[in-house]
Formats: C-alpha cells, sequence, structure tokens
C-alpha cells in the first residue's frame, strides 16, 4: 500500500519511515514543509485550531496529491486535542473529496474493530517475528537520530567554523535513513560523533549559556515550525537542552522499552507547582524547568502553539515558578502570523539577560571570596 | 461548625454541578457563598490577574476567586478529570486549583477534591467524603449529605430534560412550520450559555423576540449518548459531548437554527465547532451560525449577528411556505 506519514521532526519520519518500509509498504513521504505546507493547512483548517493540526493537514494534502492511498497517524484520548487530530483530518480530507484510508494507530476504546483493522493494515501479512524487527529497527534509527540532534546542540556553540556541526548531522541523518541495519547505524552514529569532535577541537571547555527548550513536542521537534531555534540558539553560543525526547513517549505507546524512570522524576519535580497531569506535556514542562535550575542550566525557553491547552496551563504555573526559584523562562507562542525577524530579536535579547545575570553572579562570587 | 463559610466561584463548572454541590454543603451546615453572577468588575479583575493567553471564562473564573476570597474561610474550587467513561475535562479545568494558586496571593485554603472516577479513591462520592471529613467527623452525617445532594443534582437534571409532549407541540418536528415561534437552540459550554454577562444577554433577548429557546440541558443525556453513535471516534471531553450530542439531536429533529457559542481560543470548540460546521453542510434545513465571545465582544455586533440570524429563518420559511 501507498502510504504516508506527518513531518513530525526528524526522529519519527526517519524511524517511521523505515518502520512502514520494512513492514513492506511503499513509503510516500510528504515533501519538507514549505510556506506552501502551511497555507494549504491554514486555508482548510478550523480557525482556532493549534498549529500542528494545520501544518499536518498541510502535509497529508501534499502527500495525497503525491499519490498516497494511506496515512498512518497516532491518535489518543484525551485531554489534549492531539488525540482527536486523525480524526479531524480524516473528515476535513473527505470533505475535500480525497480518497484515502486513515490508519490511526490508538488505544482501542470501545472501537476495538476499528483499531484491530489499523493494525491489520499496517502490519501487512507479516509474521509476527519480522513485525518486531522492523520496530526493533524503527526504534534504533529513532535513538541514533535523537543522540545525533543531541550531541549537535552540545557542538554548536563551541564549533571552530560556523555550519559544520549542521552539515555534519545532515549528512548523519542521510546516512541513518539509507542504512536498514541496527549495526550500520550504530556505526555510523559512532562516527559522526567522532567528526564532531574534531570540528570543535581547542573549544571543548569553552564555557557557555545553557539553555533547556521546553514545551509542546511538535512544535520543539519541527524545526520548520519552530524556526530553527535549536539552530539559532546555537549561533548565539548557547548549548540547547532539551526537554522534550520522542523516546518515552514512543516506549510508553508501544510498552517494549519500559524507561520510565527519568520520565517520573520529571513528574515529581512538578509535583510541587502542578500536582496533576494535564495532559500533552504540561507537567513535563514544569518539571524539566523545576530541574534544570537545580542542575546550573541558566534558562529555559517553552515553545507552545497558540491555543495550546496543556502548555497555557504551564504558562500560566511557569511564572510561579520563575519567581520562586529565581529562573528565568522565556515563553514563545507561534503560530501562522509568526515572522522569524520578531523571533529572532526575542531570542538575542533574552541570551543577552542571560549573560548578563550570569556575569553579575561570578562577580559576586568573587567579591565573596575575595574579601 | 455554623461558623464555616464557603465560597464557591459561580463560574465554569458551576453551572453543570450547582445543585450538587450547593445542596453538600448546606445538608453539612455550612454557609455557602456564592460569588454571583458575572459583572463588569469581577472581569476586570480577572483580567489583570491571569496571564494573557487563557480563554475568557478561565479569566471569569480568576476575577469571581478575587471577588469572593476575602469573605470566605474556605475555597471551593473541585479538580474534574474524569467523569465518565472516556470523558476527561479540558486541560485548564484540570489545573486549575493548581493555576489559582500559582497566579494569586494571600487566598484562603482551597478545597480541591479530585474526582477521577478511573479509580475508586477518587470517585465522587469517596472525593466528597473527603471533603465532609475536613468540615465534620460525623461520617454518617456525611453520606446523607452527599446522597441528598445527588438526589438534588438528579432531579435538577431531569427537571430541565423536554418532556417529548411538549416537543412535538411546540412545532419542533415538522408539520407545524407555519406557526410563528421559532424554536432555535443556543449550544456551547454551560458557562457560556447560561452566563448572561459573556453572552450579553442573548437568552433574554431571544426570548423577547418571542423564541423558543433550546439549550443543551433539554436533551435527556440517554439521547445524547444515542446522538454520539453517530461519530465515527468518539469525543473525549464531557462538555464537548453534551453540546455535540444536543447538536446532533436538534439536527436530527430539524428545528428552525442552531447559534453555537464559542469563547476566543477555546480548544475543545475549535474541533467541535468543526465538527458541527460540517454537519450543518449535510442538514442544510437547519440554520447554523456561530458567535465567538471575549473579552472585547461589543453588544452591538452580537444584536446586529441575531437579527441577521433571525430575519434569514423568517425568510427561509415565508420562501418555504409560498412553494408550497
Amino acid at each position: 500500500m501507498k502510504i504516508t506519514l506527518p513531518n513530525f521532526g526528524n526522529m519519527t519520519t526517519i524511524g517511521g519511515k523505515a518502520l512502514l518500509f520494512n513492514l513492506g509498504h511503499e513509503v510516500i513521504l510528504p515533501p519538507p514543509n514549505t510556506k506552501k505546507t502551511l497555507d494549504l493547512g491554514v486555508r482548510y483548517s478550523p480557525e482556532y485550531c493549534c498549529l500542528p493540526l494545520k501544518i499536518l493537514l498541510g502535509n497529508f494534502i501534499e502527500a495525497l496529491e503525491k499519490g498516497a492511498e494511506a496515512i498512518a497517524m497516532v491518535g489518543g484520548w484525551g485531554p489534549c486535542r492531539f488525540g482527536y487530530y486523525a480524526e479531524m483530518h480524516r473528515r476535513i480530507l473527505i470533505d475535500l473529496g480525497y480518497e484515502f484510508k486513515m490508519i490511526s494507530l490508538e488505544k482501542p476504546r470501545g472501537n476495538l474493530m476499528q483499531v484491530l483493522n489499523n493494525v491489520r493494515m499496517l502490519k501487512n501479512k507479516r509474521s509476527l517475528f519480522s513485525v518486531a524487527k522492523a520496530v526493533k529497527i524503527a526504534f534504533a534509527k529513532i535513538e541514533a537520530v535523537e543522540e545525533l540532534e543531541k550531541a549537535a546542540l552540545k557542538t554548536r556553540p563551541r564549533e571552530n567554523k560556523k555550519g559544520d556541526t549542521t552539515k555534519i548531522l545532515k549528512k548523519g541523518l542521510l546516512l541513518i535513513d539509507e542504512n536498514n541495519s541496527i549495526e550500520e547505524i550504530k556505526k555510523i552514529t559512532q562516527k559522526i560523533l567522532g567528526e564532531y569532535e574534531k570540528i570543535i577541537a581547542g573549544n571543548e571547555n569553552k564555557e557557555v549559556i545553557k539553555i533547556i527548550l521546553v514545551g509542546e513536542f511538535y512544535v520543539a521537534l519541527e524545526p520548520f515550525v519552530n524556526y530553527h531555534i535549536e539552530e539559532k540558539l546555537g549561533y548565539l553560543g548557547v548549548e540547547v537542552e532539551r526537554g522534550i525526547s520522542a523516546i518515552p513517549w514512543i516506549s510508553s505507546f508501544l510498552k517494549f522499552f519500559q524507561q520510565h524512570q527519568i520520565h517520573d522524576a520529571v513528574e515529581d519535580a512538578a509535583k510541587d507547582y502542578l500536582s496533576r497531569s494535564v495532559g500533552g506535556e504540561g507537567q513535563n514542562t514544569i518539571g524539566h524547568i523545576v530541574l534544570a535550575s537545580k542542575k546550573g542550566i541558566d534558562g529555559a525557553i517553552q515553545v507552545i502553539p497558540f491555543t495550546c491547552m496543556p502548555e497555557i496551563v504551564a504558562e500560566t504555573i511557569s511564572k510561579k515558578v520563575c519567581e520562586d526559584l529565581d529562573f528565568p523562562v522565556l515563553t514563545q507562542i507561534y503560530d501562522e502570523q509568526t515572522g522569524e525577524e520578531g523571533l529572532i530579536t526575542r531570542l538575542e535579547a533574552f541570551v543577552d539577560l542571560l549573560k548578563a545575570k550570569k556575569q553579575e553572579r561570578r562577580k559576586e562570587y568573587v567579591t565573596i571570596s575575595g574579601s | 461548625m455554623s461558623g464555616i463559610t464557603i465560597g464557591i466561584p459561580q463560574s465554569l463548572l458551576y453551572y453543570e454541578y450547582f445543585p450538587l454541590w450547593r445542596k453538600f454543603f448546606e445538608e453539612l451546615g455550612v454557609k455557602v457563598i456564592e460569588s454571583g453572577s458575572t459583572t463588569k468588575k469581577i472581569l476586570d479583575l480577572g483580567e489583570k490577574a491571569a496571564i494573557s493567553e487563557v480563554c475568557l471564562p478561565v479569566k471569569v473564573f480568576y476575577g469571581h476567586v478575587l471577588s469572593l476570597k476575602d469573605k470566605v474561610d474556605y475555597l471551593f474550587i473541585p479538580c474534574m478529570v474524569y467523569v465518565e467513561k472516556t470523558a476527561y475535562f479540558c486541560p485548564k479545568f484540570l489545573g486549575l486549583p493548581d493555576m489559582i494558586k500559582c497566579s494569586l496571593d494571600s487566598l484562603p485554603p482551597i478545597i480541591e477534591p479530585t474526582i477521577d472516577i478511573r479509580k475508586i479513591k477518587t470517585n465522587f462520592k469517596n472525593s466528597f467524603f473527603k471533603v465532609g471529613k475536613m468540615l465534620t467527623n460525623d461520617s454518617q452525617k456525611i453520606y446523607r449529605a452527599f446522597s441528598k445532594a445527588q438526589k438534588k443534582y438528579q432531579s435538577y437534571l431531569n427537571s430541565n430534560v423536554l418532556d417529548k409532549k411538549i416537543l412535538s407541540n411546540s412545532g419542533m418536528p415538522a408539520g407545524n412550520k407555519s406557526e410563528k415561534t421559532m424554536n432555535i437552540a443556543l449550544l456551547g459550554h454551560s458557562y457560556l450559555v447560561h452566563d448572561p454577562f459573556i453572552n450579553l444577554n442573548l437568552i433574554s433577548k431571544l426570548k423577547k423576540a418571542k423564541i423558543n429557546v433550546l439549550t443543551a440541558e433539554m436533551v435527556s443525556k440517554k439521547e445524547i449518548k444515542h446522538q454520539l453513535k453517530k461519530l465515527y471516534k468518539p469525543i473525549f471531553w464531557a462538555l464537548s459531548r453534551k453540546t455535540l450530542g444536543a447538536a446532533l439531536y436538534f439536527f436530527e429533529k430539524k428545528i428552525d437554527g442552531i447559534i453555537h457559542l464559542t469563547t476566543f481560543e477555546c480548544g475543545e470548540d475549535s474541533l467541535v465547532g468543526e465538527i458541527m460546521h460540517q454537519e450543518s453542510k449535510r442538514n442544510p434545513s437547519v440554520a447554523y451560525t456561530e458567535f465567538v465571545f471575549d473579552e472585547h465582544t461589543g453588544e452591538a455586533g452580537i444584536d446586529t449577528r441575531t437579527e441577521a440570524f433571525l430575519d434569514m429563518i423568517t425568510r427561509r420559511k415565508r420562501h418555504e411556505n409560498n412553494v408550497t
């Protein structure tokens, strides 16, 4: 079956593509996100929907135009709107006159047959063994992509020649995408990590500002949507730490790999301020901010799509956290009107503030220890 | 005991559950103070205290809390999470007590029971029992108070449901189109439909224009459940289920018009509104419109749109009559 996936950050796109390919499907990826994708999505989406729904709709329209016959998505059961996306997309696309199958993977709740049917379609008559193998390869790819991307965040503020890190990362991602064995992927990862080390020679211990990036999953992971915020911060000399990871999310979905320890520590850290999960990444955002303030990170940037329900709760609460812990938090809201220049100005101002704050602290430290 | 006062902000879920809450506390012998209907002052207070991104109803809620906080010993802000199978509340309700505590200072102690029926510990009965324990040690009294409150709530729900007979007499189903009274359904979250300050007196204005106003409360729970089966995937927000189920019911009954009330930035309504819009295209005989409210909504604008909507229906009816 000719099947398509949304552009959902490099991790999920590369991983998802590998999974479907190894199950014997013909994968038709939507073209990379562009202004056209956004325009298509905005035109046909409900006005007050959050940005991810609009861009994913744009992806699907472009992929269906390219000849895809089915769409693979994940669904959920609330309280975040994301759980209903697949159904909303199905309704809108059918209204637009497209013919396709929406294969939404979700926990069954009173629609067991639908879900089983979807799984059967994805499984494509493969044996359980080959399904397990496909899942393993996909997961290995996701892990490798995440490792490379995270390492790039450390490398970029220290690179000797501007742009080298991005070049190497792109090469690495391409290699991971092309290879289909777990050993090869591991080798590539090691090789790329070695190359990173070469381009920062002499700068390894340079002290830089550290910022943790938290917020909504899609906006934080999809560079087109957040205007390459990680890269921009890197060029401003900032080491970005990611508070969002696809791995705990996917593994909780698959229930094969239980890596819940880190996740729980984050939730526990949030408990003082936000005692219950509010869906989406809301509680994690707060937890990461609290943890980061104790880890010697200089500030946090929360990226959210306009009208995001869980993150608005988190934003309200982050004001208090920010005050209590004396920890700067910048909330950046994205919608289809967001301009790149405005974002750059804000980021520069924030980084300047963090630098000034760091220097002041150092001065204080010197005077205290000197007297 | 008699000296204790509990404040209930008259906003958000108050409009869904007030008979239950009020009766429960009254039975326990506690004085209940409500913040009263929304006023401009309350909205102004709320607007200043909340961040700009939250929706209008939550800002109004902030205002109600602020206007109450110095008058009471406790504030009652329950955290409703999950009340029926696959039915959450909006994330803002889930985080409501925490949001209030983080953004407002010098609050009285907050009673914040979590109601999540997936766990026995936090179902309606046990959560309310825990609340009761804070006020009295008499377990029997608490149980009695709760069952009385529940009965009151049930009878409130039943009293709203439209009788089948009234439905057919008032000209709802076909056959009575020439009759002058129009049946218009106002659908949306109950804190919009029943708060005259937010919706700018829409209900009384429609009633003044001799219109039979229908709301989601008038449709029985059973009917709503039945209607929601039409959806390919069940919707997972409790309040939206009510709205959407009622909308599907009114579409099926071919009433004259449906007005969907929503607020700017409402997350649930962004999807539910779209579904209703799509359904309205499939039911062209029912006029459909959507009113979006925010803190800047002007009364004149809403009046004009209401008039235009009513005129359209009248003209359509006349036209239909001419044809036949």
